[in-house]
């Protein structure tokens, strides 16, 4: 009777069940003209906006920083996508009220995490694809000039993407869908801080103690040097990628506790009434 | 009030077995002392008014609350500690739950199909739209269907799995008497074919009556009694169920 499905706890299970979310999110993305429009309407956004920008403080003769402002709205880009798209998956769970069909199926806590973080790659690839394109048409600026470096920046950044939409979801988990607000602007904090479009010696010198726990202060800091013509910081990059583990680590702990909070108060059943 | 306990099935295994469970929400106590079990090929029913904790059993027996006190076993495994074993052969269906409005019904059915390890997902898609007689349905999305078909969507996805456990939360609260009437057909000779155990509540005595083996009668978050229909009536000195029912909800 059960050979129908492969053994649950096996690597093919597992592989299907991750892949269920994940074609499910795809469908539903399909299915909804205004989420592709939305992919591509904020990044393009700010793109033209910080790229007139650029355009002005050129005319006043300050060379250099048209490419690094150009860059830090792109790298900005996917850490705010990579988050958002995780959160969103979540929340559409809850808004269609299929929270309670997911959790009495055999997927974990890890596959479900796992499917979402898949499928916010495909959006978040397809994003920056549309605005790299844009930037060069428009500015001139080929992202590609930053380099092999591009990797190690983007993966530091989708991963804290990654970290951040958990931390959120857990959120929103505990104190309900009110908390949603929460899933959109989490990653909102960390803009300030970071030092996306300046240096993070502008900062008060506490805030820089604190910018340097952050992994993407040292992908913006990284992009700008890098583009200031300095080899690839890999010091930098070893330890954004060691703080990135740290973060994951936490939302994965925090995710565990509220998801068994949740089971413990009965909240699952409470989500969209 | 005295509790019976009739074993239904005598030397039929038990697939589910729940000891003493008890769940409090603050100062609510929504289920106290509930021991149940639910034998290899049963049809059992969860009967009692608003409010007696039938949901919330269920919900523990699915691992969705988790229990204050006492012990679930499924398939012989311990729930808590073989979660995903143990959910891969059942499946759940209730009135209130919805599916991703957004999807086409083929959509969600392969979804569902992978959520639950399938092998072949789309064979096992087609049967189930056969048995449920969804394939003028399949390109429509949820969300533009009745709630009656979206009923029948839920059940679809519910019997992907061929759960060896199905348990059912007020299954045809929104089928018309149809509809309703042919699901519980569907239900039963489903469970008959596959030898497969369902738990099911509703607040429909007729579809209890036609369907369940075996009726546990909650109230207060207790359960009170079990027998067949039949039994119940006579336990409580009344014609039929209903009567039981508004005997037990009224005192
Ligand atoms: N998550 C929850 N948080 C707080 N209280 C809850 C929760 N779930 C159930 N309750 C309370 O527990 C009691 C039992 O509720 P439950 O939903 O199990 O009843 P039921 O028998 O399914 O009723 P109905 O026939 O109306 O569906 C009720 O008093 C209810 O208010
Ligand atoms: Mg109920």
């Amino acid at each position: 009777m059960t050979t129908t499905a492969f053994p649950p706890l096996s690597a093919a299970a597992r592989r299907r069940r991750i892949g269920g979310v994940v074609r499910r999110d795809l469908a539903a993305l399909r299915r909804s003209p205004v989420r592709i429009f939305e992919i591509v309407f904020w990044p393009t956004v700010e793109l033209v906006v910080w790229g007139f920008v650029t355009v002005y403080l050129r005319a006043g003769d300050v060379p250099f920083i048209v490419s690094t402002l150009l860059g830090a709205v792109l790298l900005w880009q996917i850490l705010h996508r990579a988050s958002n798209e995780v959160s969103m998956g979540f929340l559409e769970d809850i808004w269609s009220r299929n929270l309670l069909n997911m959790h009495v199926t055999p997927l974990t806590a890890a596959e479900y995490l796992s499917g979402l973080v898949v499928f916010s790659l495909t959006k978040v690839v397809f994003s920056v694809a549309v605005m790299g394109t844009l930037a060069y048409v428009l500015y001139g600026f080929g992202i590609l000039t930053v380099g092999v470096a591009l990797v190690p920046f983007m993966a530091v950044l989708l991963v804290l993407g990654w970290a951040l939409a958990i931390a959120a979801i857990s959120c929103v988990l505990r104190f309900g869908e009110g908390a949603q607000v929460i899933a959109w602007s989490l990653v909102f904090v960390f803009q300030p801080i970071a030092g996306v479009f300046y240096p993070v010696s502008v900062l008060p010198s506490g805030l820089q103690v604190v910018a340097s726990f952050v992994p993407a202060t040292h992908v913006f800091q990284g992009m700008r040097d890098v583009l200031a013509g300095s080899p690839i910081p890999w010091d930098r990059m070893a330890a954004a990628a060691a703080l990135d583990v740290v973060y994951v680590a936490l939302a994965l702990a925090l995710y565990t506790v509220t998801l068994r909070h949740a089971r413990a108060k009965g909240r699952l059943s409470r989500f969209g009434e | 009030m005295r509790a019976v306990r009739a074993p239904a099935h005598p030397g039929r295994v038990a697939i589910l077995q729940a000891d003493l469970l008890a769940k409090r929400f603050g100062p609510v106590t929504a289920v106290e002392e509930v021991s149940l079990t639910v034998a290899e090929g049963e049809i059992a029913g969860l009967l009692g008014p608003n409010g007696a904790g039938k949901s919330t059993t269920l919900h523990m027996l699915l691992g969705l609350v988790t229990p204050d006190s006492g012990r679930i076993r499924i398939f012989g495994l311990d729930l808590e500690r073989h979660r995903t074993e143990v959910l891969n052969q059942v499946n759940f269906s209730a009135s209130y739950l919805g599916l991703p409005g957004v999807l086409q019904v083929r959509e969600v059915l392969d979804a569902f199909a992978r959520l639950y390890g399938l092998r072949r997902p789309a064979g096992r898609v087609a049967e189930v739209v056969e048995l449920l007689e969804l394939g003028p349905l399949l390109r429509r999305k949820v969300i533009d269907l009745s709630s009656g078909q979206q009923t029948r969507v839920q059940l679809a996805k519910a019997l992907l799995n061929r759960p060896r456990l199905l348990i059912l939360d007020e299954p045809t609260a929104a089928l018309d008497p149809d509809a309703g009437d042919r699901i519980r057909s569907l239900l039963v000779g489903v469970a008959r074919e596959w030898g497969g155990a369902m738990l099911i509540t509703s607040h429909n005595m007729r579809e209890v009556e036609r369907m369940c083996d075996r009726i546990h009668f909650m109230s207060g978050g207790r359960i009170i009694a079990t027998g067949t229909a039949a039994e119940l009536a006579g336990l409580f000195g009344v014609a039929d169920l209903e009567e039981v029912f508004l005997k037990v909800a009224r005192q």
